[in-house]
């Protein structure tokens, strides 16, 4: 007899599931799995709904009246800002945007790439003050080595999503998972050090970057097409690996760049 | 309600509220404060009911309000003038809460020291007893500590299947997640809950 597993039973109990009447059937007959479903709609029956904090009509008005001040300026998506400008605008704008991709990739080709292994424990250790450094020179480090271990981790998640986007037919994902579980905690522990040094969009990155990694490692090993699918579009939708791409630029040539072009940027513009 | 007649479909109230309610999201869109503050009181209750069962906790729960509708604001321009605004509005409350408990979860990591799997792991006699855990108040106070205890992203799904009565799909695309994701979430949550609940069921 096929019995059924914990989260077949999980899904019976809230509806879901293809094979709702073949359960029922199977929970008729079999003592076991019976059992198992008792104790899973037990624990659930206990987890009642909170009770609620009662809020009034003007409760709307009262959260009006908090943020009104705090409205930000409104996003405007690209394809509306092209809209505004001229058609002689909109050449120029993608002569400038071709030039630069043209630099990017000329200054990626010829310049001679920095040695940058620094890594997190060894960031963070010599991070540790130095006998007479100041508070100043002490910031300037930090950011320093928080942009080159940032721009690395970017770039090995930049191969763990090319190698998701890529993957054969096999759609054996087991190798990306232990890469993407490997790099969430360091993931995780940047996101919140760029959130400490002011670095907003950086941060911001980041957590679209571990939502996809999270996404990689809780996906069966042996993963369907149509969720590797669902996987690949959700990082083509949010740009993920363009933004990755364009970060761990930046961060390279912020980290070459002058004490003073290295310094926290405040701003809390999203790549996104 | 009746279907309207042909005749009186302009005078339609149903009808007149969608027009008007359509009307007031372009104008929001377009920038206007105002109009968006139609918006805010009409939504904020929701927002609010939303954010405290996700969260569990009424001042993060107004946090969550707030950021919420801020970040509605500011993308406003990329809401697609088809889509449900509700829905749309339902999903940015939704992954605010994650965040807000990510943030918080990471602030008090250390300091908590204690997960689900080593309150799992107290052993039966140091749990309270069956009479002491009969009562109401201790019983919706372990299973808050068991939610609390879930990870921000298990607990947003729990509380959408469990309390939202959402399908894994919808889930899935609430959180931004693969179906197969979100169905894994909402099964981790359930299991911790079983171990961490075991006592209160008294088997």
């Amino acid at each position: 007899m096929k019995h059924y597993s914990d989260d077949d039973l999980i899904l019976y109990y809230y509806g879901e599931g293809r094979k709702r009447v073949d359960v029922e059937r199977h929970l008729d007959a079999c003592a076991s799995c019976a059992a198992a479903y008792r104790e899973i709609a037990g624990t659930l029956a206990i987890v009642t709904e909170p009770e609620l904090p009662e809020r009034g009509d003007q409760y709307g008005l009262e959260v009006w009246q908090r943020i009104r001040h705090k409205l930000p300026e409104q996003d405007v998506p690209w394809w509306k800002f092209l809209s505004t400008v001229s058609r002689g605008e909109r050449l120029v704008l993608l002569a400038s945007a071709a030039a630069l991709v043209l630099a990017a990739f000329i200054a990626g080709r010829y310049l001679p790439r920095q040695e940058s292994a620094t890594e997190s424990a060894a960031g963070r250790q010599a991070v540790a003050t130095p006998s007479g450094a100041t508070n100043g020179d002490h910031s300037v480090q930090r950011q320093r080595i928080l942009l080159s271990s940032v721009a690395d981790h970017l770039d090995r998640s930049e191969r763990v999503l090319t190698d998701i986007m890529n993957t054969s037919d096999s759609r054996d994902i087991s190798i990306q998972q232990r890469w993407a579980d490997d790099l969430l905690t360091t993931s995780r522990l940047y996101r919140q050090d760029a959130q400490d040094v002011g670095e907003q969009s950086v941060a911001s990155v980041l957590d679209d970057l571990e939502r996809s990694l999270l996404e990689i490692v809780h996906s069966p090993s042996k993963i369907s097409a149509a969720d590797l699918e669902q996987i690949r579009r959700r990082i083509d939708a949010a740009a993920l690996l363009f933004k990755v791409r364009v970060l761990s630029e930046e961060l390279r040539q912020r980290e070459n760049a002058p004490a003073a072009s290295a310094a926290p940027r405040t701003s809390t513009r999203k790549t996104s | 309600m009746g279907s309207p007649r042909s005749g009186d479909r302009g005078r339609d109230p149903g009808l007149n509220m969608d027009v008007e309610a359509a009307a007031v999201l372009a104008r929001a869109r377009q920038g206007d404060s105002e109009a968006f503050r139609a918006l805010v009181e009409r939504h904020s209750r929701s927002v609010f009911r939303l954010a405290y069962r996700m969260t569990g906790n009424e001042q993060d729960a107004e946090d969550v309000v707030q950021e919420s509708l801020l970040r509605a604001y500011r993308q406003l321009g990329r809401f697609e003038a088809r889509a449900n605004f509700g829905t749309w509005l339902y999903r940015i409350v939704a992954n605010c809460s994650v965040d807000l408990m990510r943030a918080k979860q990471a602030r008090h990591d250390q300091a908590r020291g204690e997960s689900l799997d080593a309150v799992a792991e107290t052993p039966a006699a140091q749990t309270p007893g069956p009479e002491r855990l009969a009562r109401s108040a201790e019983i919706d106070a372990r299973v808050r500590e068991a939610l609390g205890a879930l990870s921000p992203l298990e607990r947003a799904a729990f509380t959408l299947r469990h309390y939202e009565g959402r399908s894994i799909d919808e889930i899935g695309q609430t959180l931004g997640l693969g179906t197969s994701a979100a169905k894994h979430s909402v099964f981790r949550a359930v299991k911790k809950l079983r171990v961490a609940l075991q006592p209160l069921r008294g088997d």
